[in-house]
């Protein structure tokens, strides 16, 4: 994806300041000092360095420059035009071209250098040598100096340009100068463009971006166009005429009806006629501005004619596009960016007319089959022919029609503000609506602190009816009280009544452990174990009829508790997986490999096997059923153990460097160095 | 992907600095800033040439007090200074290859600077003009002295003079460093156990022509590498004050000696033929001339180059 942001590209240096700090960084960079008396390799090898490093490092900056600005033939075609119209292609690639000689000279300039080097005998010869080279590069710079200064404003110009993207949701406004586009823009974006009375104030294009239904549009504002042939045209307006070529837009022309442009609506008729051939396969609205100072209907006969004209010619683009061909609502707009009225009708209009053309684009492409086995609209079968229509009961329709009656009827705070002087005059009265016992308390003035206390702390509207619920509640617990006096007192039971008291004990401690013992028994286990129920008296028909005593139909509970039996499945046979949908609880004796299996079988077992494994259904998300058989193999390949056997892993011997200095440098202290 | 958000967040587009000073104006103080920076700016130059500055470490080396003395490291290390008792005053200037670059420039600012002031100091008012002194002419105080006239001695000067020209032709380098055999070439070890020395490699820049075929190695007795073959000269015309460059189409004398002649060594004032056919010359007698001789300016193997100037 090529990026259309041109404010990354590095600053192009002058000639001069580029040879100042490439010499500098060669100074500084390589080694400075040697001697008369080295060895002559080692004053070969330090001049030659000396070149070498020099000519890379003038290498790799020019190298960025013709890498970091834009090759007008790669990028989208609307900027290749638009930097056509303002840099002049040709001096732009005649001053990049310059750059590469040079790149290409100064390294054939260094390798030549470093051929004679090799002959040098004498530190005065290789340093004479490495000065002339050095030199020759700077030269080659200097000569170059003046196309390094031009892309270096083109630089700084390029970095100013709007950021445009070319295929995204575009709005394109144009029109003669000083109708009102950049007014336009202000009011539906946060672009802000400047607006003043004189023509061409616009020099550029603007880009505001804006909402319309969830997404985002952009909105460029372009220059003024005037009347002319098409080579008179200057690099303002040939701005304007780039981007109405070149991007994919709908297109808003602005018409002024009252003429205080400065231009006729003949004029702007003409213009608009010598420019339709722009406007081909573009939704075609055509906005009637500046309606505050001459009304739409105002207009003289011709003038009337000749925006009927435009209206026919932008309704053939309606058609064009398969839309329906007495809609004209959408076409031919007027508004007023002073009065702000009709701005939001304009944009609501143009971003519609948009997102319908890109829509039924997209539907009609080849991309759409690829997203559309995405979808799945899942529509309930319907199961008779009875008609379900939403159901409105007639107590809320009736309601619906009175708030909408009241809601035109009723007078907003709003309007009494305004009637009463505006917002700075007049201020609600806040205690207007208060619900109170006694209408003349309404006005009154409440006090926050009374005798050293909030007076919010001891507040409370339902004081009475809690006063009287606290006194019931006293009177009870004092009678509770009273009743609780009279102790249980084992002395005073009868030895019948003391039986009587001992078994109800029992029993009750009976019911309670029994009832513990069936808590902690849970559903894991039957309740009652076969071996305890030797009397058989947990048995299905029992269960029935007590089921049926309650009211409840048995059939049910008898068939699941009979399909749970033992004596039904057999004891000791394997749990099959497919039944039971994966339980986790499987007996299992030895799992190597159990996480692995259990997923890989809880993935194939969510598939269902009443289908063969590569059918498609329609709500998976496969496009047919190679792509399923594929992505099943490559679910299945994903949870394969990877085999390391005898392979290096992170934990094996590595030795970081193959030859340490330490073992070989260094003399001896008797004896040759020879062999290490 | 394009970058949305400065233009979402309203950010700046186009002329953006323009249009707010257009909409806003200049901030209450910034002329008086302005002017006062600039002012200031000539006191920071001459800091800057004053003293070092602190990002460029110097090597420090000890003198006797009163001798410049090159600081360690920073500013900090004044103290330093004062320690070893050199004098301080003497110790700052803006060193290494920045202060020398920097002297330069401004060096050469300064003497425009003080051209263009003369010049508008200039005025149309007339002065005196000094009458040059004749040849020969004594202040009165040397009047009445003899003077011996020398005109014998003179005069054999003069022969000697006429004699040594004779022998020397009308060129723009009429004498030359003389180039000895040892400096021209470098002897080549040849055989199993080196000891053969009849091998001569030649280090000064050669031409061989473009039909040069060599000797079979074993017999060749002067090597000529090729990374020190030139075939093109930069040739200046005199007159014309440009320079061209030409191909070199033969070595016509070296002077250090025939045998180099030969060889098409070619040194400092050597004679050689360039083709100048590019400079459309012409004859008296309607004849195109290509070929003219030149004269070898430089050292041509400490440039990398052969310079030449034409001999009309």
């Amino acid at each position: 994806m090529v990026q259309y942001n041109f404010k990354k590209i590095t600053v192009v240096p002058p000639g001069k300041d580029f040879i100042d700090i490439i010499l500098s960084r060669t100074q500084r960079q390589t080694p400075t000092v040697v001697h008369k008396g080295y060895a002559i390799s080692r004053l070969r090898q330090f001049y030659m360095r000396k070149v070498k490093y020099t000519q890379q490092n003038f290498h790799e900056k020019l190298s960025t420059i013709i890498e970091e600005f834009p090759r007008l033939d790669d990028i989208h075609p609307f900027y290749g035009d638009l930097l056509h119209v303002l840099y002049n292609k040709d001096h732009y690639k005649l001053a990049l071209g310059q750059v590469n000689t040079a790149r290409n000279l100064i390294s054939k300039i260094a390798k030549d250098y470093v051929k004679l080097l090799k002959y040098g005998d004498s530190l005065y010869r290789c340093k004479s040598l490495k000065v002339a080279a050095l030199g020759r590069m700077c030269t080659v710079i200097k000569r170059i100096g003046p196309s390094l200064a031009y892309l270096e404003q083109i630089r700084q110009h390029m970095a100013r340009l709007p950021s445009i993207d070319p295929n995204t949701r575009t709005v394109l406004i144009c029109g003669y100068p000083n109708v009102g586009k950049s007014s336009f823009i202000n009011k539906i974006t946060r672009a802000d463009v400047d607006v003043q009375p004189y023509a061409f104030t616009t020099k550029s294009l603007f880009v505001g971006h804006t909402d319309y239904k969830y997404l985002r549009y952009q909105v460029i504002d372009t220059p003024g166009i005037l009347d002319r042939p098409f080579e008179d045209r200057n690099i303002i307006e040939m701005c304007s005429i780039t981007a109405l070529a070149h991007l994919r837009a709908a297109v808003l022309f602005f018409l002024d009806v009252s003429g205080s442009c400065g231009y006729s609506i003949a004029q702007q008729a003409a213009l608009f006629h010598s420019i339709k051939s722009l406007f081909m396969n573009k939704p075609l609205i055509i906005v009637c501005n500046k309606t505050d100072l001459q009304p739409l209907e105002g207009i003289s006969e011709e003038d009337m004619k000749l925006v009927m004209e435009m209206k026919a010619e932008a309704m053939k683009t309606v058609l064009g596009q398969g839309g329906e061909p007495t809609n004209d609502e959408g076409v031919l707009l007027t508004m007023s960016t002073l009065t702000e009225d009709g701005v939001i009708a304009v944009k609501n209009a143009a971003c519609e007319r948009l997102l319908n053309q890109r829509v039924e684009i997209k539907m009609k492409s080849k991309k759409i089959n690829d997203c559309l086995n995405r979808f799945h609209v899942a529509l309930p079968k319907p199961r008779d022919q009875k008609e379900r229509p939403p159901c409105i009961p007639q107590a809320v329709m009736e309601a619906r029609a009175k708030e909408a009656a009241e809601k035109e009827k009723r007078k907003t705070e709003k309007d009494i503000e305004n009637e009463n002087g505006g917002a700075g005059v007049y201020s609600a009265s806040l205690k207007k609506h208060y619900i109170l016992s006694n209408e003349e308390w309404k006005e009154d003035i409440m006090p926050e602190i009374l005798d050293g206390h909030n007076v919010a702390d001891f507040i409370d509207p339902d004081i009475l009816l809690r006063l009287e619920e606290l006194e019931r509640e006293e009177g009870l617990r004092q009678a509770v009280e009273e009743d609780d006096d009279f102790e249980m007192d084992g002395k005073e039971l009868t030895s019948e009544e003391q039986e009587a008291l001992a078994e109800i004990r029992k029993k009750k401690s009976l019911l309670i452990q029994q009832h513990r013992i069936k808590k902690s028994t849970a559903e894991s286990r039957p309740i009652v174990p076969r071996k305890f129920d030797k009397n058989k008296e947990f048995t299905t028909k029992r269960m029935g009829r007590q089921l049926s005593v309650l009211g409840l139909d048995p059939s049910l509970a008898i068939n699941r508790a009979r399909s749970r039996s033992l004596s039904r499945k057999g004891r000791k046979r394997e749990r099959s997986p497919a039944y039971d949908g994966g339980d986790a609880m499987d007996v299992d004796v030895d799992t190597p490999k159990k996480k692995l299996r259990a997923r890989s079988r809880s993935l194939s077992l969510s598939r269902s096997r009443s289908r063969p494994p590569s059918e498609v259904t329609p709500g998976e998300g496969f496009k047919d059923s190679a792509q399923k058989v594929k992505a099943i193999k490559l679910g299945k390949k994903s949870v394969k153990m990877r085999n390391k056997d005898a392979r290096r892993g992170e934990a094996d011997r590595v030795i970081p460097s193959l030859k340490p200095k330490h073992l070989f440098s260094g003399k001896r202290s008797i004896g040759k160095t020879q062999r290490r | 992907m394009v970058s949305l958000l400065s233009v979402m967040l309203g950010l700046p587009q186009g002329d953006y600095i323009e249009l707010h000073r257009k909409r806003h104006g200049y901030r209450h103080d910034h002329f008086e800033r302005k002017r006062k920076k600039e002012a200031r700016e000539v006191h920071k130059r001459s800091a800057i040439a004053q003293k070092v500055p602190p990002s460029s470490p110097v090597v420090h080396s000890f003198g006797p007090p009163g001798s410049y003395v090159f600081l360690l490291g920073f500013d900090d290390d004044y103290e330093l200074c004062i320690h070893f008792r050199c004098t301080l005053n003497r110790c700052v200037q803006a060193l290494g290859i920045k202060g020398k670059m920097f002297a330069k420039k401004r060096y050469a600012e300064k003497a425009l600077m003080k051209k263009t002031l003369a010049m508008h100091e200039e005025s149309t008012s007339r002065r005196k003009v000094d009458d040059d002194v004749q040849d020969g002419a004594v202040p009165a105080y040397l009047l009445d002295r003899e003077n011996t006239t020398r005109a014998k001695v003179l005069s054999n000067t003069i022969k000697q003079k006429r004699k040594e020209k004779a022998g020397k032709w009308d060129v723009p380098l009429p004498k030359v460093r003389p180039v000895a055999e040892d400096e021209m070439f470098k002897v080549m070890r040849s055989g199993k156990r080196r000891t053969k020395q009849w091998k001569r490699m030649v280090t000064k820049a050669t031409f061989v022509g473009p039909s040069f075929t060599r000797k079979p190695p074993k017999y060749e007795r002067f090597i000529r590498p090729s990374g020190l073959r030139f075939n093109k000269a930069h040739v200046t015309h005199p007159e014309l004050k440009a320079t061209f460059n030409l191909e070199i189409i033969g070595v016509k004398k070296n002077p250090n000696g025939p045998m180099y002649t030969s060889l098409g060594v070619m040194t400092k004032g050597t004679i050689i033929e360039v083709n100048v056919s590019e400079l459309g010359l012409v004859t008296p007698a309607g004849k195109v001339v290509w070929g003219k001789y030149a004269q070898v300016t430089n050292n041509p193997e400490n440039d990398g180059c052969v310079n030449a100037v034409l001999l009309v």
